[in-house]
């Protein structure tokens, strides 16, 4: 007897923004990443086609982070010290897209300077052709000062800049207008906020296509559930035709994944937990692909074996049955 | 270009002007000041004209009726000659009344047909009684009964103690005449009528003379009390006051955990019954200064008879009764139909076998106010769907008609009330009640109640100044204050960022008035959770809020409140503007109509008795419906399509 497979027909899609720009674009890169554009739930391949694979991010930092996990800094060790070379690192690690951090203070503890933190994004430009985006150390006052001035010297790149709030969306969106690039607006875990956030963005002016949702989430046992559940949630109010939360949506599983004990601490856990390295990696690639299946369209990693893992899984999910 | 002649009607010579001036334009060269608080946007309709003749066009009527139009009315600002014309300008008090957006409170009227003798609980009966004799040597009391049984019809009284003690002097000092007051309650449905001797005074008692009763609403943030004249139903005067409560925590649980603390009760009790004999003392004092100096006087003493309404928290500690069973699960109180007390038990400054009768509630948090709210509104005799909400710093919400209620409560805060705003105060004498912004100087006009320089701001002037600085981009839709406007207004203050509306030296204390980022944030979640509340309440029993005829709102933020306002930040759905009714306090007033007429007390019971009470808490549909209401209109903007356009285009785009 033939089955016939219920196909829903969605009103609405998620809207398509381009990262990057070419020379001919304005920009440097050497290639420019396109995501968004769904119609349906998430490789629901038979309902529509999927026509942006989504797209992974290797987080950088513009010196040796103070707090990430020792097995990260094992890993990136011979360029952790040179945002530059780590970038080229994380290119050949098979990342579609570099995401800088820049940090609150230098090595000595002093304030970071809008001066470094343009040195550092102009090496970084410099040493990969892969679309950049750069985010500030996360306190609204500093993320201004650092994230003004970069946009400005990187004026015409369509950097995905962040971090923009509700309490400092005008100065980033402002800046990004301004010099042409993208925003990454970030809620803390709620669809109305995010979708409050996105509405507040486009009374500025800046054109949809420009916008990044980042929801935020937590790591795999540390509140994925509602991560989970908020993103599903702006997925089908966008596939219903909601225009405000119709941005593709970028999600950190690295930066959640690694400060998770479970990656973060080797020593003094139950045995039963086993390897450390190997379950730190599970921990992050799962993390990251049940938001893929939630719809996640950027996922920002960091480490090179759970960037291997999840790109093949979305090679996998991106084939037709 | 043609010109053409205006006449304008305080002029005796008209003004030449080119085709295409706007008549605000018009009136200024003929050297008249017409006010545009607005600043010439055609929002705010202060500068509405009468055009007697001639031709002009009007680019916009946003703030005029059919009516209105037909009877030449246009706004100056948004009106331009095309030929002579004649043009009145009318005083600005018939302006403000003639706007189509305000909702003033409905005058307190005596109930129709209202009548001492049939509605009252409350008897003043003369007596006179046949002296003893050496002959004739019944007991006073003895005595008393039989004068009552006799001359009144009362065959079953009952009489307290304090009346005993004062009995024998009473009856002499009157010479064997005697006025008695009577309370008589028909208990349980008919089948016991309970007669008591409230008071007992000596002689004859002249027959107009006022027997006093008190409505009294005990809101969590606001006390109430009106001063009835039980034989005419006359409100005679009325008071407010902040609930003494306040000092220990602004909402019912905080006021719960601190009474539940050692002495906590007691303390909370004793604040409470402040508050209100002051206000019982003040609104004797109202009285009497409008009396002359031979005519009789009030007193608290005198008051025979207090109805009182509040919501389950407040009549709790009100009576001294632990109300810590109210906060936690499952949500029980210890009493929802008081019986009737007396002034003494109670602790009321009245008459000490005064009556007290507190009205029935329905659940925790579901009150006597919003029953008698009900009553007062009138939503349980009609057959059209109704909305009513009581906007206090707990909103109750209730929904339905003659044949169903369900009613919600939630958690608001004091905000519309003018309290726990830093600027805010009740809506008095020098209460900033209604504010304009300039759309293009951010510059603020403001009205202040009973003229003069104002001290704070109330309830409906913090609604009108949070839609104003919305619609003008002095804030976002998330409440934010737009620090890139570049004007001196909007500053860092003691308590971040802050608007100025009214600079020291226009007000009465010297101090800047302003409103800070944190009462922002707190208007916006008291309208936030009243939406979500009255948005659940009507999901919940799967009614469209379009399907809803009438919307009844209560409140105590002030005597009037601007409905387009109320729509534009939400608090209030986006309907037609004469669906809207303002009834102000209308937990008082139903506490006024039961204290009059005890069938009207009768009908609370049964409001209370047919109410079904949801829970919001019960599922996450609340918080969700919360945070979207969390936003100026709303995150849906598409359940505001009158801001949605307005936002789209301003009036002043012509």
């Amino acid at each position: 007897m033939p089955v016939e497979i219920p196909k829903d027909k969605w009103p609405g899609s998620v809207r398509k923004v381009t990262l990057g720009a070419t020379t001919a674009e304005g920009g440097t890169r050497g290639k420019t990443v396109t995501v968004g554009g769904e119609s349906s739930l998430p490789f629901l391949h038979f309902e529509s086609e999927t026509p942006c694979r989504p797209a992974v991010a290797i987080e950088i930092r513009d010196r040796r982070p103070d707090d990430w996990s020792p097995l990260l800094i094992e890993t990136w060790e011979e360029v952790i010290d040179d945002p530059a070379k780590w970038a080229k690192a994380a290119e050949e690690a098979g990342a579609d897209l570099i995401q800088l951090t820049l940090s609150l203070t230098d090595k000595n503890g002093n304030p970071n300077t809008p001066e470094a933190a343009v040195a550092n994004v102009k090496a970084v430009l410099a040493a990969t052709s892969l679309p950049l985006i750069v985010f500030g150390p996360g306190q609204a006052e500093m993320d201004n000062a650092l994230i003004v001035p970069v946009a400005e010297a990187a004026k015409g790149e369509r950097l995905l800049l962040g971090i923009c709030e509700d309490k400092n969306y005008r100065t980033i969106v402002a800046t990004a207008m301004a010099n042409g690039h993208l925003v990454n607006a970030r809620t803390p875990m709620d669809v109305n906020l995010a979708k409050q956030l996105n509405i507040l963005i486009s009374d500025m002016g800046l054109p949809t296509d420009r916008i990044i949702m980042d929801p935020t989430t937590g790591a795999l046992g540390y509140g994925i559930e509602y991560g989970f559940s908020v993103m599903e949630r702006l997925r089908l109010a966008a596939l219903q035709g909601d225009a405000m939360t119709q941005s593709p949506m970028l999600v950190t599983p690295g930066f959640e994944a690694w400060k998770t004990k479970e990656s973060k601490v080797g020593d003094g856990v139950p045995e039963a937990w086993g390897d450390w390295l190997k379950r730190a990696i599970h921990w992050e690639t799962l993390t990251a692909m049940t938001l893929l299946e939630s719809g996640a369209d950027i996922l920002v990693l960091r480490h090179p074996e759970s960037v291997r893992r999840v790109k093949a899984a979305i090679e996998e999910l991106m084939t037709p049955a | 270009m043609a010109e053409h002649l205006v006449y304008f009607d305080a002029l005796t010579e008209p003004v030449r002007v080119p085709t295409g001036t706007l008549l605000a334009e018009a009136a200024r060269m003929a050297g008249l000041e017409i006010g545009q608080p607005c600043g010439g946007q055609g929002r705010c309709g202060r500068c509405t004209v009468q055009v007697l003749e001639g031709n002009v066009r009007r680019r916009s009527t946003l703030r005029l009726s059919a009516e209105d139009v037909a009877q030449g009315f246009a706004l100056a600002c948004q009106t331009v000659v095309e030929g002579d014309c004649r043009v009145s300008i009318p005083p600005q008090e018939k302006i403000e009344r003639r706007l189509t957006t305000d909702r003033t409170v409905s005058e307190i009227t005596v109930p129709p047909g209202y009548n001492y003798e049939l509605d009252q609980t409350i008897h003043r009966v003369h007596l006179s009684l046949s002296p003893p004799s050496l002959e004739d040597q019944t007991d006073d009391l003895s005595r008393l009964l039989t004068a009552l049984k006799q001359q009144a019809g009362f065959t079953s009284v009952s009489t307290p103690l304090p009346i005993l003690r004062k009995l024998g002097e009473a009856l002499r000092a009157g010479d064997w005449n005697v006025t008695a007051i009577l309370d008589v309650h028909d208990l349980f449905d008919g089948r016991y009528i309970e007669e008591r001797l409230v008071d007992l005074l000596p002689g004859r008692v002249p027959q107009e003379e006022p027997i006093w009763g008190a409505a009294i609403d005990i809101g969590t943030t606001t006390v109430t009390v009106w001063l009835v004249n039980l034989l005419t139903g006359q409100v005679e005067a009325q008071a407010s006051e902040y609930n003494g409560q306040i000092a220990r925590g602004e909402d019912v649980i905080s006021r719960i955990v601190y009474a539940s603390k050692n002495g906590g009760a007691a303390e909370m009790r004793n604040l409470v019954l402040d508050t209100i004999n002051q206000l019982l003392a003040t609104v004797c004092q109202r009285y009497n200064v409008r009396k002359k100096d031979w005519e009789s006087k009030a007193s608290p003493e005198q008051i025979v008879k207090a109805t009182i309404a509040g919501n389950s928290t407040m009549m709790h500690l009100f009576l001294g009764i632990p109300a810590s069973s109210i906060r936690l699960s499952p949500y029980i109180t210890a009493v929802n139909h008081v019986p009737l007390l007396s002034g003494q038990e109670v602790g009321l400054n009245i008459n000490p076998l005064g009556i007290v009768d507190c009205l029935p509630g329905v659940a925790s948090y579901v009150g006597s106010d919003i029953t008698a709210g009900v009553l007062a509104s009138g939503m349980d005799d009609t057959n059209r769907l109704t909305l009513f909400m009581d906007v206090g710093t707990n909103g109750e919400i209730v929904l339905g008609s003659n044949d169903w209620l369900v009613a919600c409560a939630c958690s608001a805060g004091p905000a519309f009330e003018g309290a726990g705003v830093y600027c805010g105060m009740r809506a008095t004498r020098g209460a900033i009640e209604e504010v304009w912004i300039n759309g293009e100087t951010y510059e603020p006009t403001y009205r202040v109640i009973g003229g003069g320089k104002p001290s704070g701001i109330c309830g409906s002037g913090l609604i009108s100044l949070l839609a104003e600085m919305f619609m003008t981009g002095v804030i976002d839709k998330a409440g934010n204050l737009n620090t890139q406007l570049g004007i001196n207004r909007i500053r860092e203050g003691e308590y971040g960022l802050e608007y100025v509306i009214a600079w020291g030296e226009e007000t009465q204390t010297g101090k800047d008035i302003t409103i800070t980022h944190v009462d922002i944030d707190n208007l916006l979640r008291a309208k936030g959770a009243i939406y979500a509340g009255y948005s659940v309440l009507a999901d919940s029993v799967g009614v469209p809020l379009e399907m809803i005829e009438q919307m009844l709102i209560g409140g105590s933020f002030g005597k009037y409140i601007n409905v387009e306002k109320a729509i534009q930040i939400g608090l209030l759905p986006d309907m037609p503007w004469e669906k809207f009714q303002f009834l102000g306090n209308t937990s008082v007033r139903g506490a006024y109509y039961a204290l009059l007429d005890h069938r009207a007390r009768a009908r609370i019971k049964e409001i209370a008795t047919r109410m079904t009470y949801i829970e919001l808490s019960a599922d996450n549909s609340f918080y969700e419906a919360f945070m979207s209401a969390l936003f100026l209109p709303h995150t849906d903007l598409n359940r505001f399509p009158s801001i949605a356009q307005a936002l789209k285009s301003p009036a002043s785009a012509g």
